[in-house]
């Protein structure tokens, strides 16, 4: 819909583009009156109001202003897009041997291009003009000259960018000169964006050259709107009240520079769709009654049938669905997957803390009792940090770079009890930090200033700051080395033990599980495949995916074993499999597993969504 | 981080003082080398006999060699050197035009009465600018936003010297405001309220001109800003943190998202001064612009090379200041 209305904005301006340049190019044919021919005149024919005689009346010089109207478009569009045409090639040449050389050359490329940027743009070319002189050509020379800074820092990082990428890299090293590299591999990448920008530097040309002519710097030969408002304006047309005089070329300039612009901004929005969408923007709770089911007391947390979507441009896509769990006080469970699965995706969407066009499509998500799906947002943010928090993958953006680690605990903090004074609550900082094996003082450091396990262990201490019952750990590891990722696991389970937390440990990392949970989901294409406890379900996998991903994994106990990896890629979101998600992997698929998908079926070692698991035989155990 | 700090203090004025030197050096060569040589032009007056152009040649040393002297003698007897040695005097000439004007004298009168449109200007437009962008962001895709959009898209479209004529024809005929310069000349004033009065409704079309026009720019980089730092993980934090969103909006996001402001403000300062220009044109303020374009089309250039010079190096040395405050709100650039 937002997409639509941009493009419609921009075919709205090639319409008002194109009837200015129809009206530039047949000027002499359609202006009633022609406005460089000499007339006599009397001083009562000077600044005539409109009438049908004179459209929009006349000027200074008892000349028809709409016709001096349809002859200014010529000049405009002439400077605006020689003078862009001059600055693209410039600017461009200069970007792209700027970023695809880089070095010395590039480097001092960039400062030159620095310095003209730090120039006062109007100044010089005032100054300019009135040196080389006011002939249309010299104008477009000196406009185009000085336009080319903002093209050439452009170019250089879309250069830059695509220099670094594998196809040219590769093109490269098999001997590729660098005006074959550039022509076949550079040039097409970096073209839609210049062209995008081209439109930028044509209105800025336009605007520049109306400037010009009204500073009294224009070509004295020609008409020219910016010229029509400088003698309008140096001629009393003020004073004498004369509106039509002014406001018709400068509308005029605003018409053309408009256009220009929409059609920009549209081309930027196709070429490179932004979201421009954040995490502050209204979320609304799902409104539908909750099923009235009794949760057993020692179950802290139940997800049951979650699903989540994201809304893209053609729709809804559904990312997670039909998913259910449960945690019991004091226990861990791992949700472990390849990425893409949707894990990340059920925890976020089990908080409310999806992206701005994710949204849960149904389910309840269960927290001793309290549904957090239809939680109003003042009762969701008490019920934050409180009893459930959550450790987010890569601490470097989880935490805010400009502030320090110790007064982001200590908001926490005093977020969820105001009666904690600022001192109070530093120390518990400080203690908090101590727990998680930091030194006390590091409360003043910079997330920048620490490493990344520090910044992990950081992270672990504010979910910790307000005593949850529930912890999230969303890849808690990932990005680490090995040293580091062993013991931040160390610590979570020590943590985890002391404090007696129910975790989700979110991971792609079955020793995680292996090592820390009690029990195991197992998630593909968005759906749970397999659920059990863990030394069930490692010791006897049902799934065939989970199979795999254990035979994948490398394992102290079976050092001589062949890894396997499982060959191809999980489904798309916008395009999944009918019947089984996992079927177009499978080893074992067969006809049906296409056609059907499988429930969740009890087994042996808990509940496997597959045709071939070993059913445990008892009546109704169907659970789905 | 004391010695680390000092070296990026160090590094940017270093960065500051080399740029000055380029821009002066420039500003000479712009001026001698182009045809059209200022000195040259002011002698081809058909009236002076030519024992006086004689006379000219001599005191502007047109003869002399223009970068380095390699005709034996003095290296550094050239005109570059001896514009250098004047500069460091303040001496930057003497007007043609204004007949026995200092150019340092007439440029400082005209800086000051520019700082006095500049400044207020720059205060409101920031200020407004910053606030209505950040509400903007935070009410992404509501008719507020829209509005603001649509508000930074017409001033960017609309050239500033026709929006103040705009203005004028509007103050001047529905509000009786004064249409030129920066007080009545030859008033008489009662008291000082009544002074005070004329001073600011002078001031009020051709500020709210050029705050007009800078406050389209800086919403809409605020808004800009803001929807990208609420994009962050650390917003997504304090959101599972349970913090409110005003206060995220103040505690999180403000800080954050001014830091690429900053860079913009200085980067945008050429801007300010094509703004000041253009303002000043219109309205007659009698300011660094209005001596320019008068300079421009009195060819006095003697002039024109001071203001060009002066505007350049305001540029720099505000660069230069909002480099160093960016210092003082990011905590990462003193590791750098």
């Amino acid at each position: 819909m937002r997409q639509f209305f941009r493009h419609r904005l921009g075919v709205i301006g090639i319409a008002m583009l194109l009837l200015a340049i129809v009206v530039a190019i047949f000027a002499p044919w359609i202006a009633p009156y022609d406005p460089y021919a000499n007339v006599t005149i009397t001083i009562d024919d000077i600044y005539q109001p409109p009438s049908a005689a004179h459209w929009l009346g006349t000027d200074d010089g008892a000349k028809d202003v709409f016709s001096a109207l349809l002859y200014g478009a010529r000049v405009s569009l002439v400077v605006g897009f020689a003078g862009a045409l001059i600055s693209v090639l410039v600017g461009g040449t200069i970007g792209i041997i700027a970023g695809y050389r880089g070095g010395w050359v590039g480097h001092g490329l960039m400062r030159f291009t620095d310095f003209f940027l730090v120039l006062p743009d109007l100044a010089l070319l005032i100054v300019l003009v009135a040196i080389v002189g006011q002939s249309l050509r010299n104008i477009i020379l000196v406009i185009g000259l000085l336009g080319w800074t903002t093209t050439a820092r452009l170019i250089r990082s879309q250069t830059l960018s695509v220099r670094e990428r594998k196809y040219v890299i590769r093109a490269k090293a098999a001997g590729a000169g660098d005006w074959y590299t550039l022509r076949r591999h550079v040039i097409p990448q970096v073209l839609p964006l210049a062209l995008a920008n081209t439109v930028l530097v044509v209105s800025l040309a336009i605007i520049a050259e109306s400037t010009l002519a009204f500073l009294g710097l224009g070509d004295p030969l020609l008409i020219s709107w910016g010229q029509m408002l400088n003698l309008g304006f140096t001629r009393g047309a003020v004073g004498a009240g004369a509106w039509w005089a002014m406001f018709p070329p400068g509308l005029a300039i605003v018409w053309v520079v408009l256009s220009v612009t929409l059609i920009g901004n549209a081309l930027e929005d196709i070429l490179n769709p932004k979201l421009g969408r954040h995490h502050l923007e209204p979320e609304v709770p799902v409104e539908t009654p909750p099923p009235d089911v009794p949760v057993s007391a020692d179950v802290l947390f139940q997800v049951r049938d979650l699903s989540v979507g994201f809304e893209v441009s053609s729709g809804v896509v559904t990312a997670v669905e039909d998913v259910s769990f449960e945690v019991p006080r004091g226990k861990v469970l791992g949700l472990v997957g390849e990425s893409g699965g949707g894990k990340t995706t059920t925890a976020l969407g089990a908080l409310r803390l999806l992206p701005p066009n994710g949204r849960v499509l149904g389910g309840e998500v269960l927290l001793d009792g309290t549904d957090l799906t239809r939680l109003e947002e003042g009762a969701l943010r008490e019920l934050r940090w409180n009893r459930v928090s959550i450790i987010f993958q890569g601490a470097m953006n989880a935490l805010n770079p400009v502030r320090t680690v110790g007064s982001q605990i200590v908001e926490a903090i005093r977020t969820h009890d105001e009666s904690i004074g600022q001192k109070t609550a530093l120390d518990r900082a400080g203690e908090l930090l101590e727990l998680v094996g930091m030194p006390k003082r590091r409360i003043e450091s910079y997330p920048h200033e620490l490493s990344g396990g520090m910044r992990q262990r950081s992270m672990i201490a504010l979910a910790l700051a307000c005593g949850p019952d529930l912890v999230i750990a969303d890849e808690p590891t990932t990005a680490l080395d090995v040293m580091t990722q062993a013991q931040i696991l160390d610590l979570l389970e020590r943590l985890q033990e002391e404090l007696s937390l129910a975790m989700v440990i979110v991971t792609h990392d079955l020793g995680i599980v292996n090592e820390a949970c009690h029990d195991v989901a197992v998630m593909y294409g968005g759906k749970i495949v397999e659920k059990g406890p863990v030394a069930r379900v490692f010791t006897d996998p049902q799934h065939p995916y989970t199979r795999l991903l254990l035979e994948a994994f490398p394992s102290l106990d079976h050092p001589g074993r062949r890894l396997a990896s499982i060959p191809g890629a999980p489904p798309l979101l916008t395009a999944m499999p009918t019947g089984c998600r996992f079927a177009p992997r499978c080893p074992s698929a067969f006809e049906r597993c296409r056609e059907e998908e499988p429930h969740l079926y009890a087994t042996s070692s808990g509940v496997a969504a597959c045709f071939l698991a070993d059913p445990i035989v008892v009546a109704g155990a169907r659970n789905d | 981080m004391a010695a680390s700090r000092r070296r990026f203090v160090t590094q940017k004025i270093v960065f500051a003082v080399l740029t000055v030197f380029a821009v002066i050096t420039f500003n000479f060569f712009l001026f001698r080398v182009l045809p059209g040589d200022p000195a040259v032009g002011g002698m081809r007056d058909p009236r002076l006999s030519p024992e006086r152009v004689e006379a000219l040649r001599q005191r502007f040393g047109v003869d002399d060699p223009v970068f380095l002297n390699f005709e034996g003698g003095n290296v550094f007897e050239s005109q570059y050197f001896a514009y250098l040695g004047a500069l460091s005097n303040g001496d930057l000439g003497t007007s043609y035009a204004f007949r026995d004007q200092q150019v340092t004298t007439l440029l400082t009168h005209a800086l000051v009465n520019t700082l006095w449109l500049v400044v207020p200007a720059q205060i409101i437009s920031i200020v407004l600018g910053v606030g209505l962008g950040l509400i903007a962001a935070y009410r992404r895709g509501t008719r507020v936003d829209v509005s603001a959009l649509t508000f930074s898209l017409i001033m960017w479209s609309l050239p500033t010297f026709f929006l103040g004529i705009i203005l004028l024809f509007l103050g001047t005929t529905w509000f009786d405001l004064p249409a030129a310069g920066r007080v009545t000349i030859g008033a008489q004033y009662t008291d000082v309220w009544d002074q005070i009065g004329d001073i600011v409704s002078h001031m009020i079309l051709p500020t709210a001109t050029l705050s007009l026009v800078l406050l389209g720019e800086y919403m809409l980089i605020m808004r800009s800003s803001v929807v990208e730092v609420l994009g962050e993980d650390y917003i997504l934090t304090a959101r599972a943190v349970g913090i409110r969103r005003p206060s995220i909006l103040r505690r999180h996001a403000f800080r954050n998202a001014m830091l690429p402001i900053v860079t913009l403000i200085a980067l945008n300062l050429g801007f300010t001064v094509s703004g000041a220009i253009q303002v000043e044109t219109v309205f007659s303020w009698p300011g660094l612009g209005h001596l320019t374009v008068d300079a421009v089309n009195q060819r006095d250039f003697p002039v024109l090379q001071g203001a060009f010079l002066l505007l350049a190096l305001s540029v720099v040395i505000a660069n230069l200041i909002v480099e160093l405050i960016y210092g003082y709100l990011d905590p990462r650039v003193k590791e750098a």
